[in-house]
């Protein structure tokens, strides 16, 4: 028994007791070998069995080269007290290590060393149990888990207890449900084999031939994305083209997912096409598959070779005037990005007497995710988990299959209960949601709830704080804020300026640099807020009591306090920790009421009054110098208190105390952005906005020239902000806000990085106009805004700096992250607003104003603004049978003719009726809109073009 | 070994296998080179180093003029091999580390070695590094005691070095942490540490180097394990002393 310096024993992992099955009656340990951990790793993770399981050194080792994901798993599962896994380290022990012998493979070296390691366990087991006097009959067995053939014979040979993962797990208990987790890989390949398998794609490239490709510029790497609109056409951003790389096509896609780092060959130029303006949807494309038997087919079915035509053909005909963007062809991956990802069954590939058997079959999984294609996957229950969330993993996807193949991991419960849509949300954008666990709540102060800021200020707590209890401080926040970041004040100083203060919350004296607790909130960057729930980023008593501001009571906190002329100019900046006691807590609205409410005339009220006026001149700077006032939908959903079922939908109304707390978190951010940078010019933890190239651009700009005759000048960010304003069409108020949505997604998304990585320049925050930009004032629900603080802290010489954030490399990790986290947040809180959307519209039917956003050759996407949604109307939603359309790319038109003629134009106004329907393809409840009629001619006719039709 | 450092709470074993407390195997020889007044081979795990001595002989120095004083002078040169580490580079000739690690060596035995006895005179240490994998400056250390017992200046107690680091990095206040002695190449690079030598069985410190920072509250503990794992080195290399020593009892009875 191993002990540590303090002599500390370290606990048995393994239980004296193990399980038994119908074959180990004495009870057993696994061993897995590392192909059942790459195969099988979801089953070791179950809780209804494997348990007592010893991990060996080999294993873990080949584990963490073939794959790092699967390995972090596998160290988590060891550190689970529950589970039990134990590791052996066997290389490191005299009887168990194994020299590689002349001629033998790694891999067969390293399954020699796992047959040595069970074989000398149960040996000492035996030896163990004998010396402590039990029977010998009670030695629990030991038992290598392996998938691979040889190995498992080379076991018998040697007298090695072995079993395969499907034997092992067919004698348990739950053997149905559990052998669903099983990859299905291997068995298929055999039975391919024997079928002499004929190949659908083609093979990908040597990594080496890929390697030298990329380097002498002939093949080209990149990010591999798929159009949320046709499922056939991808993207690839490479450095060496202005514009992304279309992937046209099945063959041309060749097996790449979503998200995968792929490798890609440009096509000749006589191939280049322009992007897609038709919606392909793979559902109404196959829907007729047959999961069981897809060999005989091609690739492409004859369907989708028939979309895919027609668009070629509309391409060559427009010839000059066209933009053909580069095309190329997937030649190989080089890093599978592939998650767990979270979908329903299609029903249709259930046969129905297969439905209540336990017979084993094979069904398509339907991602919720539209640009993930199917999955097949094969299942004993799939009776029952039609009409079920499930979980699936995807296992491997051959040449020879047409659609990945994957296996069932757990079903989340019925589609559109609340339970399961809001879980399949969190794991579609990978939030952690797991309740904290026990290491990371042991950080937490002991005083628990009854903590307090010490009384005395000899306390160590108080070193360097400054005491501005006696300030007149108060937060302003939404109402039912828990987690208070913030808090100002205001006062008047005697030479006629102000003394403003920004305070926010300490979160940095509670959660220290590398503790369980910091490592977990860096792995979750970021509080998410959905809209019935909130999934914290530190333990709640952090978050919405220890850190929080709340009123009334004395709090910890780092403030940012200048000196502001009335004029709003900076004459001096300062930076401490403190301890501060907030006056009141007020929603905006509140404020609101109090600062235009005149006989109200306490300090608190002036105070927030002078705020407001500063906080209007500090506007009309960032104005002046090119900040960009952009605009995305948003609204609100209302829910009922006691059931919490949406009631309502309203978009949110802005007022004037928002700006005020906007402005001076935005003052505070640049402050703290130019100190940190300042203490540390290589190490400082900021946050850019990158210029957007024009080619995003182009196509709103072409749209508007079209049809509207504006003018959208986007060379600086104080000329777009300009054309912006100038873009309004006196008819229809809301046409600027249209606009504003739409230039938004075309600008890049404001990054964290570390500021030794890029150049001063670069530094730039495009939309905030500012040299230099940080986040600091949420550091409750955002990872940034702590390493804001701890080298904030260090640079006005608080505490000294953590290496975490001192060295570049550990930062650019940090940032990684929590970019990817920031905008998994962001899409997972619009997600949710979504669905709660679609259940407050349930059984309602509206007519409401929209307006048309994009004009595809078979639809066009319709906005509500009342509602904050964007939906897709397809011609052949329009009426049946599907009318003809004629489709005019240069002005944005579309007609239809036929069973119903209308004519859509851009930017046009329409009225639509909002229904909800399921959508076949997600198992989402979406709302549905349908074209009742183009609007009035008198509210539309923004020039003189438009045609009104109607049937 | 591809685990990494964090793998350690598992099984408290580190990344070679080896416990908290353990030293690495060292192996060792004196009078290698016949030519030289003295000289030892030395090797801590992965790390071997040569070191020669000449004199005490008479300080030349390029004016001519008689320098040093009443006492001998302690000189130290190191040169590090391109192949001895991972990957192959030239150290320029003025280092600043290893001028660091030359003036360390130097000031220690100045003060361990009887220096009044050979006044005017120059004590040179040479030595050559072919093969590093951590603890290089007490594998030097080392080195030099050796040769210098072999070359037969008196001293008044072996210097015997090992470094000590600690598991927990700066300022994590995770208070299990365990210290761990005699640290390879890739636990330098992550952890703490320190190189300690001690004047033979006793605990007087005579260098004590530390570049890394770590927390006040770890220091004590390293240091304890690195005293005590000074004392098993000076085991071994009496051993060997001693072994040499018999060597030439048995030849001069013939």
């Amino acid at each position: 028994m191993p002990r540590t310096s303090p002599a500390r024993l370290i606990p048995f992992v393994l239980s004296e007791k193990p399980a038994g099955t119908k074959k180990y009656s004495q009870g057993h340990y696994l061993v897995p070998d590392t192909n059942a951990l790459l195969n099988a790793l979801d089953l070791f993770e179950n809780t209804a069995a494997f348990y007592d399981v010893i991990i060996l050194q080999t294993v873990l080792e080949e584990l963490r080269n073939r794959s790092l994901p699967l390995y972090n798993r596998l160290i988590g599962l060891t550190r689970s007290e529950e589970k039990r896994f134990y590791v052996f380290f066997n290389d490191f022990r005299l009887e168990t290590y194994v020299v590689r012998d002349a001629g033998e493979s790694i891999n067969d070296r390293n399954d020699r060393a796992v047959r040595r390691a069970v074989k000398w366990y149960s040996e000492h087991l035996a030896q163990a149990v004998k010396a402590a006097g039990g029977s010998s009959k009670k030695v629990p067995a030991v038992v290598m888990l392996s998938d691979d053939k040889e190995n498992l014979q080379k076991a018998k040979k040697d007298g090695v207890e072995a079993c395969s993962l499907g034997d092992y797990v067919a004698g348990l208990e739950h053997a149905d449900k559990l052998l669903d987790m099983l990859t299905t890989v291997k068995e298929e390949r055999d039975m391919r084999e024997a079928r002499a398998a004929e190949a659908l794609y083609q093979e990908y490239f040597s990594v080496s031939k890929m390697m030298t490709g990329v380097k002498n510029g002939t093949l080209h790497q990149g990010s591999f994305n798929v159009s949320p609109y046709n499922y056939l056409e991808g993207s690839v951003h490479v450095p060496a083209f202005d514009k992304s790389l279309l992937v046209l096509g099945r063959e041309n896609i060749n097996r790449a997912i979503q998200g995968d780092i792929v490798v890609v060959e440009v096509l000749p130029k006589d191939q280049w096409q322009e992007p897609s303006t038709k919606i392909i949807e793979e559902e109404s494309m196959n829907k007729d598959e047959n999961p069981d038997a897809d060999d005989g087919e091609a690739v492409v079915t004859e369907r989708e070779k028939r979309a895919l035509q027609e668009e070629v053909k509309k391409v060559h005909s427009k010839s000059s005037e066209g933009r053909p963007q580069p095309t190329a062809k997937v030649v190989g991956v080089v890093k599978r990005n592939w998650r767990q990802y979270v979908g329903h069954v299609d029903e249709s590939s259930v046969s129905q007497s297969a439905k209540e058997s336990r017979k084993q079959q094979t069904v398509f999984l339907i991602p919720m995710d539209k640009r993930i294609p199917k999955i097949r996957i094969r299942t004993r229950q799939a009776g029952e988990i039609v009409g079920k969330r499930v979980l699936v993993t995807v296992d491997s996807w051959d040449r020879d299959s047409r659609h990945p193949v994957g296996h069932f991991v757990r079903s989340l419960g019925d589609l559109e209960t609340k339970g399961a849509e809001t879980e399949a949300l969190l794991l579609e954008y990978d939030v952690q949601y797991r309740p904290f666990p026990k290491t990371v709540l042991d950080c937490l102060p002991k005083e628990g709830h009854d903590w307090k800021v010490p009384a005395s200020t000899e306390d160590p707590g108080w070193r360097g704080r400054r005491d501005l209890r006696e300030l007149n401080i108060c937060s302003i926040d939404p109402i039912g804020c828990q987690d208070i970041d913030d808090a100002l004040h205001a006062r008047p100083l005697p030479n006629g300026n102000f003394e403003v203060g920004v305070h926010i919350a300490d979160v940095s004296h509670f959660v220290k640099p590398q503790n369980a607790m910091d490592a977990e909130a860096g792995i979750r960057g970021t509080t998410v807020y959905l809209v019935d729930k909130r999934i914290d980023m530190l333990p709640p008593l952090l978050g919405t009591n220890l850190c929080s501001l709340m009123p009334y009571v004395e709090r910890y906190a780092f403030s940012a306090i200048w000196e502001i002329t009335p004029d709003a100019d900076i004459v001096k900046s300062n930076f401490t920790k403190s301890v501060i006691k907030s006056r009141e807590a007020f929603s905006y609205e509140e404020a609101q009421l109090r600062v235009d409410d005149p006989s109200q005339k306490d300090e608190l009220t002036q105070g927030m009054r002078t705020l407001l006026m500063l906080s209007k001149k500090l506007k009309q700077k960032r104005m002046d110098a090119g900040a960009l006032s952009l605009s995305s939908p948003e609204v609100r959903v209302e829910m009922e208190s006691e059931t919490s079922d949406p009631i309502d939908i309203k978009t949110k109304k802005h007022l004037d105390t928002m700006s005020l707390v906007e402005e001076f978190m935005l003052l505070a951010n640049v402050s703290v952005a130019a100190k940190i940078y300042e203490a540390f010019p290589q190490t400082a933890m900021l946050r850019r906005h990158g210029a957007p190239p024009k080619s995003n651009f182009e196509e709103l700009a072409n749209q508007l020239k079209v049809k509207k005759g504006l003018e959208l000048k986007v060379s600086s960010s104080r000329e777009l902000a300009d054309s912006l304003d100038a873009c309004v069409d006196d008819k229809e108020p809301f046409f600027n806000t249209l606009v504003r949505i739409m230039a938004t997604r075309c600008m890049m998304s404001a990054a964290y990085f570390c500021s030794g990585t890029q150049a001063y320049p670069k530094f730039r925050h495009y939309g905030l106009a500012s040299e230099i930009y940080t986040h600091f004032t949420s550091p409750i629900r955002r990872y940034a805004d702590l390493v804001a603080h701890r080298q904030l802290a260090a640079a006005i010489d608080y505490e000294p700096l953590d290496a975490s954030v001192r060295s570049k490399g550990k930062l650019e990790a940090v940032c990684k992250n929590i970019n990817i986290r920031h905008r998994n947040a962001q899409q997972a809180g619009r997600a949710s607003i979504e669905y709660y959307v679609g259940q407050a519209l349930k059984g309602r039917v509206v007519d409401e104003e929209g307006f048309v956003m994009k004009v595809f050759s078979n639809g066009f996407v319709v906005f509500v603004p009342k509602f904050g949604i964007e939906s897709l109307i397809r011609l052949r939603d329009l009426a049946t049978p599907e009318p003809e359309s004629v489709f005019d790319a240069e002005n944005y038109i579309l007609k239809t003719s036929g069973s119903r003629e209308v004519q859509v134009s851009l930017f046009e106004k329409v009225v639509v009726r909002i229904c909800d329907v399921v959508e076949e393809k997600t198992g989402k409840r979406k709302v549905k809109l349908e074209l009742i009629d183009p609007a009035p001619a008198a509210t539309a006719a923004g020039n003189g073009e438009k045609g009104k039709k109607s049937k | 070994m591809p685990l990494d450092t964090s793998t350690y709470s598992l099984a408290l074993l580190r990344l070679d296998g080896r416990r908290w407390n353990e030293l690495r195997r060292i192996t060792a020889q004196i009078t290698t080179q016949a030519a030289a007044d003295g000289s030892s081979y030395l090797e801590m795990g992965n790390t071997k180093v040569i070191c020669t001595v000449t004199g005490p002989a008479e300080a030349k120095s390029a004016a001519g003029a008689r320098t040093g004083g009443d006492k001998a002078e302690v000189r130290v040169e190191i040169s590090i091999a391109g192949f001895s580490g991972v990957d192959r580079k030239r150290r320029a000739k003025n280092d600043k580390r290893i001028s660091e690690m030359q003036t360390t060596i130097g000031n220690a035995f100045s003060q361990t070695l009887f220096t009044k006895l050979y006044p005017h005179s120059t004590i040179s240490l040479s030595l050559h590094v072919l093969s590093q994998d951590g603890s290089l400056l007490a594998t030097c250390l080392n080195a030099c005691t050796l040769a210098l017992i072999d070359a037969g200046v008196p001293m008044r107690d072996y210097i015997c070095a090992c470094t000590a680091g600690s598991t927990s990095s700066y300022s994590s206040n995770d208070e299990q942490a365990d210290p761990l002695l005699d640290l390879n190449t890739m636990e330098e690079q992550e952890l703490p540490f320190l190189t300690v030598a001690t004047l033979g069985t006793t605990d007087n410190v005579s260098v004590l180097v530390m570049e890394t920072r770590v927390q006040v509250g770890r220091l004590e503990g390293m240091l304890a394990v690195g005293v005590d794992g000074c004392k098993q080195v000076r085991e071994i290399l009496d051993g060997v002393v001693k072994k040499r020593g018999h060597k030439i009892l048995e030849s001069s009875q013939l």
